[in-house]
């Protein structure tokens, strides 16, 4: 009975095993019968299910986007090859990260990777994609290390280092807002912490007293009891990385206790989406920003992306989208580019990368430890009479800042 | 003296609303001793279906709670019927196959919310949503202070049920002592299925009564589930009273604990009182209140 | 007898042995490799959960723990983490200490309570006190080999070294005490079976495989954080759940389990896209009710079902 037993268990994991490499192989078979033209494959892994999957959809719908336009004028074809996307879905998983990476590099025998959203993921993939000596682009994962550790296959241009958000802020703040005090409250996710730390080691640099500095847990439904210990530390500026639910919350439950600051900045993320406005209502007036992107950014190209995305897919994209569009002309510059789609071939046509895209100027450039990284433009950008606008640096405003806000009793 | 105040404040409303999702629960373990890890994605579903009431009818939510109740007390009964029942009488090695169950469940309904609704956040604003009225320097949320209120009634409706009605008393002999029960003529399959209805019921009022506060995803179960176990076990199982302290307990504490230790240790006081309960005063608030 | 005993054994040896050169693809030999970790797992903690019938709702914990050992020698002393599947294991092993001393004061669903509670303070803790293991952030190295097949033969030895452990502690005096624990454990208290000290001889050696098995896994993946390596849903819950459909009690319970499980999910991912784990989810619903002691432990009743055998006239097929 027992050695029955033990060979049946066996046999099913075997069959269980050779199941999966039918799949595997079968799936790549049907395209080789198919395809006439030679193509030249690019990964995307992105989060197309899971608790990500919002973001991870929009990229994918804006890189299929810029996909189709770069087709229609032509560039899609490169060397006499078809520029193939294949996209694989993350599950907002890390072991599933990694397996798309091993599947798309092994199995689908990709010339380069590109997508990576969250941060945990993209360490993942870029992980593998170092090891095993593929190109990767990233499109948003921002955690500042991924680029710092020296790794001449990462590619970073559409993403800034989660510390480095903060470039136009910096300029506003020294000129403008001139802060005795400030108040630092971060989600505790990779994100948050990195952007937080990087705020603060500024502050420190240039002696501004930090009078609270807390990490909290995101999907929290109360945070009265954090921010009424805060209020009692009176600071002149909020700094807050959140996510877009829980920056609602807060905005809206500071206006319920009336703490007023003089100003409220969000470390991008949750603060600068359509979805912050709609929830947070008036609450969100005043509230300032740093971003990467917003749809009236000066780039050429910003706004009719916008435009056209919102027709096709009734939603407004925020930047990730912009990123992810960007990012695919970028891998259609580089292929049209390389001499030959040798991973030492791409690599080399995205390092000579100087492209225009709706996001800016993309090069990437070895800068204060970072690698193969774009130095980012960003913005500051404010919500004033319910729109979004760029309030910093002063050459792309498209008008001034309010500093200091008004009370919350003062307003209508 | 002002920010304890407004801490305690919100402790006690929002441990109010958390206390009716709990009450399920409590019902549900003290009758059948299962441990229902679906008990968060159930109030999920209350909550989408009051959302969907708001979003298609323009219903209030508090108006859509009466049809989400109702709804999930079906729900519930199927579930119960159908799935869990089947379980009782089978005779496995491990008697936790029945948690395991739930977990399926947990899972089945969390992904067809997902289905039907996507992973987005979905919210309800109502007039009301950001009211509130102070006292003295304490910001009190009216829609939590209603909510709380409402919360309350639900579980002295939920008391008098038990104690004052035939069906109520046959759930709490059950409760006790199911084979006595059964000897005494309860018959215990129905009245199971009643339960679960009954606690499914309860936590979509609960979830209702959040909806104007919070936001609704179809991950919101998880959250639900881990604070209604701890309010379970604080306030001893099957007990209605308990399950009350035992939300006002995990609410002040943890409204405490965000404003005294760090907001992202708030959970972490949760779970050790949650830990010393078990420990030391296994039979929760309820055997406190026996000697 | 004993040249037939042997047989089985060996064949199975042999065919895990050669196996990687039969699927020569990385992604497959990444599957098995993600096979022999939850079977490794899983063994774990059917010893504490099937055999001696205390079902741990946070062995998240110390699979948690190793997998961090291993980071964090990585993180604070530069040291290689392969020196964590060294350390992991112990440090699992010296937690699993005072955690069985509070946790086993409780039975059935309270211990499953208190030990899901533990699950979820280490997980807040570690990602909440940033300067020791860097929060959320997590720990990233690069991966030692560039191929799979020593990570193969290594998850296979650990694997191995599970179900040896497995087979010597439930075939000895120990697996009758953990058993009789599980059916009774007043009984066996009156009996005189210091109940405490045998459950504790349960979970240490689940402990220290759990470890051995994340320090294995920060190795592999070569990136961890809390919310992973922690996780309540997607490694304690989800253990359960694989040996229970596997079959819990059973030593080949954990590895068909997580045989379902890995090679299920990725063909319901590939196939089935967004809703893939809504069909794992019906089929822990189905699995559950139909085959309650999961499929080792119903093969019987599979066979039947299968063969189509009346069951008064099997002949040598029951057990």
């Amino acid at each position: 009975m027992k050695k029955t037993l033990s060979i049946s268990a066996v046999a099913l994991m075997l069959i269980g095993a050779l199941i999966i490499a039918g799949c595997g192989g079968g799936k790549q078979q049907a395209p080789k019968t198919e395809a006439k033209k030679e193509t030249v494959k690019v990964g995307v892994i992105l989060p197309l299910t899971g608790s990500e999957a919002m973001f991870g959809t929009m990229e994918k719908n804006s890189m299929e986007m810029a996909y189709e336009e770069l087709k229609a004028a032509g560039k899609t074809t490169v060397g006499g090859k078809e520029i193939e996307l294949k996209f694989e879905d993350d599950q907002s998983k890390q072991d599933a990260a990694k397996a798309a990476a091993e599947k798309l590099i092994n199995q689908d025998k990709v010339a380069m990777l590109s997508g990576g959203y969250s941060s945990a993921n993209t360490n993942v993939i870029a992980g593998t994609a170092q090891s095993k000596g593929i190109p990767f682009l990233i499109v948003t994962g921002s955690a500042d290390k991924i680029t710092q550790q020296g790794w001449q296959w990462i590619f970073r241009g559409t993403a800034a280092p989660a510390s480095k958000y903060t470039g136009a802020l910096w300029d506003l703040i020294d000129k403008v807002i001139k802060p005795k005090s400030v108040a630092i409250i971060y989600e505790n996710t990779d994100f948050g912490t990195s952007s937080a730390e990087g705020f603060r080691k500024v502050c420190k640099e240039k002696g501004i007293n930090i009078v609270f500095d807390q990490a909290y847990e995101k999907g929290a439904i109360d945070f009265k009891p954090m921010l009424a210990n805060m209020k009692k530390t009176n600071p002149d500026v909020v700094f807050a990385v959140s996510y877009v639910m829980d920056a609602s919350l807060i905005a809206k439950q500071m206006k319920e206790l009336d703490f007023n600051t003089k100003l409220f900045i969000g470390g991008a993320a949750g603060y600068t989406m359509p979805e912050f406005k709609e929830n947070a209502g008036d609450a969100s007036e005043y509230v300032a920003s740093t971003t990467l992107w917003i749809p009236n950014v000066a780039w050429k190209g910003a706004a009719d992306y916008f435009k056209k995305y919102k027709e096709k897919y009734g939603k407004e994209p925020d930047y990730h989208g912009a990123q992810a569009y960007a990012t695919m002309y970028i891998i259609a510059d580089a292929l049209g580019r390389a001499k030959d789609f040798t991973p030492a071939g791409i690599q080399k046509a995205l390092k000579e990368t100087d492209l225009m895209t709706i996001m800016g100027p993309i090069k990437f450039e070895d800068w204060e430890g970072y690698t193969n990284q774009d130095k980012p433009t960003t913005y500051v950008v404010q919500w004033q009479k319910g729109k979004l606008e760029v309030v910093w640096p002063e050459e792309a405003a498209s008008t001034k800042p309010v500093f200091p806000v008004p009370n919350w009793k003062e307003r209508k | 003296m002002s920010l304890f105040g407004q801490t305690v404040i919100c402790g006690i409303l929002l441990g109010g609303m958390y206390a009716l999702i709990a009450i399920g629960m409590t019902l549900i373990m003290g009758v059948m001793k299962i441990i229902n890890l679906a008990h968060g994605a159930l109030v999920m579903v209350g909550m989408y279906i009051t959302y969907v009431c708001y979003k298609s009818w323009g219903l209030d939510p508090y108006i859509g709670m009466l049809i989400a109740m109702p709804a999930l007390f079906l729900i519930g009964c199927l579930i119960q019927r159908y799935m869990i029942n089947r379980l009782v009488e089978v005779d496995s090695i491990l008697p936790e196959n029945q948690v395991l169950l739930t977990v399926g469940i947990m899972l089945v309904l969390t992904e067809l919310a997902r289905l039907i609704f996507k992973s987005d956040y979905r919210s309800v604003t109502t007039g009301y949503s950001s009211s509130t009225f102070f006292v003295g320097d304490m910001s009190i949320s009216i829609p939590m202070t209603v909510g709380f209120f409402i919360a309350m009634a639900f579980t002295y409706l939920l008391h008098l049920f038990l104690t004052r009605t035939d069906l109520g008393r046959s759930i709490r002999a059950t409760a006790q002592d199911r084979n006595a029960a059964v000897y005494m003529g309860v018959n215990a399959s129905r009245v199971t299925v009643i339960t679960f209805g009954i606690g499914s019921a309860l936590a979509a009022a609960g979830g209702s009564l959040l909806l104007p506060l919070f936001y609704l995803w179809p991950d919101i179960g998880h959250l639900f589930t881990a604070k209604a176990f701890i309010i379970t076990i604080l306030g001893g199982m099957g007990s209605t009273m308990g399950a009350i302290f035992g939300g006002l307990t995990l609410g002040i504490a943890e409204s405490l604990g965000a404003t005294y230790i760090s907001m992202g240790y708030k959970d972490v006081v949760g779970l050790v009182i949650f830990l010393l309960v078990l420990l030391f005063l296994p039979g929760g608030f309820k055997s406190l209140t026996k000697r | 007898m004993t040249a037939k005993s042997w047989l089985t054994p060996t064949i199975i040896a042999v065919v895990a042995l050669v196996l990687p050169f039969l699927l020569r693809d990385p992604y497959p030999q990444h599957i098995l490799i993600m096979i022999l970790i939850w079977a490794t797992l899983g063994t774990a903690w059917n010893l504490l959960g099937g055999y001696a019938g205390q079902v741990s709702f946070g062995h998240a914990a110390f699979f948690g723990l190793g997998a961090y050992s291993a980071g964090l020698l990585f993180l604070h002393l530069k040291i290689s983490t392969w020196w964590g599947m060294l350390l992991g294991p112990f440090v699992a092993t010296a937690v699993a200490v005072p955690i069985g001393l509070i946790c086993f004061r409780l039975r059935g669903p309270y211990f499953a309570l208190a030990t899901l509670a533990l699950g979820e303070i280490f997980r807040l803790v570690f990602t909440n006190w940033v300067k020791f293991t860097h929060g959320a952030q997590g720990i990233l190295i690069l991966s030692t080999f560039p191929t799979k097949l020593p990570y193969y033969y290594i998850a296979l030895a650990i694997w191995g070294l599970a179900m040896f452990t497995l087979n010597r502690l439930i075939n000895s005096k120990l697996g009758y005490y953990f058993v009789s624990i599980r059916e009774d454990q007043d009984a066996a208290e009156s009996l005189g079976i210091p109940t405490t000290r045998y459950k504790m001889y349960a979970l240490l050696p689940s402990a220290f495989l759990a470890g051995l098995t994340g320090a294995f896994y920060m190795n592999y993946i070569a990136f961890i954080d809390p919310h992973v390596v922690f996780s309540l849903g997607d490694i304690s819950v989800m253990v359960i759940l694989v040996v229970m459909m596997g079959g819990v009690a059973n030593p080949w319970g954990a590895p068909v389990g997580a045989a379902i499980y890995i090679a299920l999910n990725e063909i319901f991912r590939a196939w089935l896209g967004s809703a893939n784990v809504l069909a794992f989810g019906i089929l822990v619903c189905l699995v559950i009710l139909f085959l309650p002691n999961g499929v080792m432990g119903e093969l019987g009743q599979i066979r039947r079902t299968a063969f189509r055998q009346k069951p008064a006239a099997a002949g040598g097929g029951q057990k």
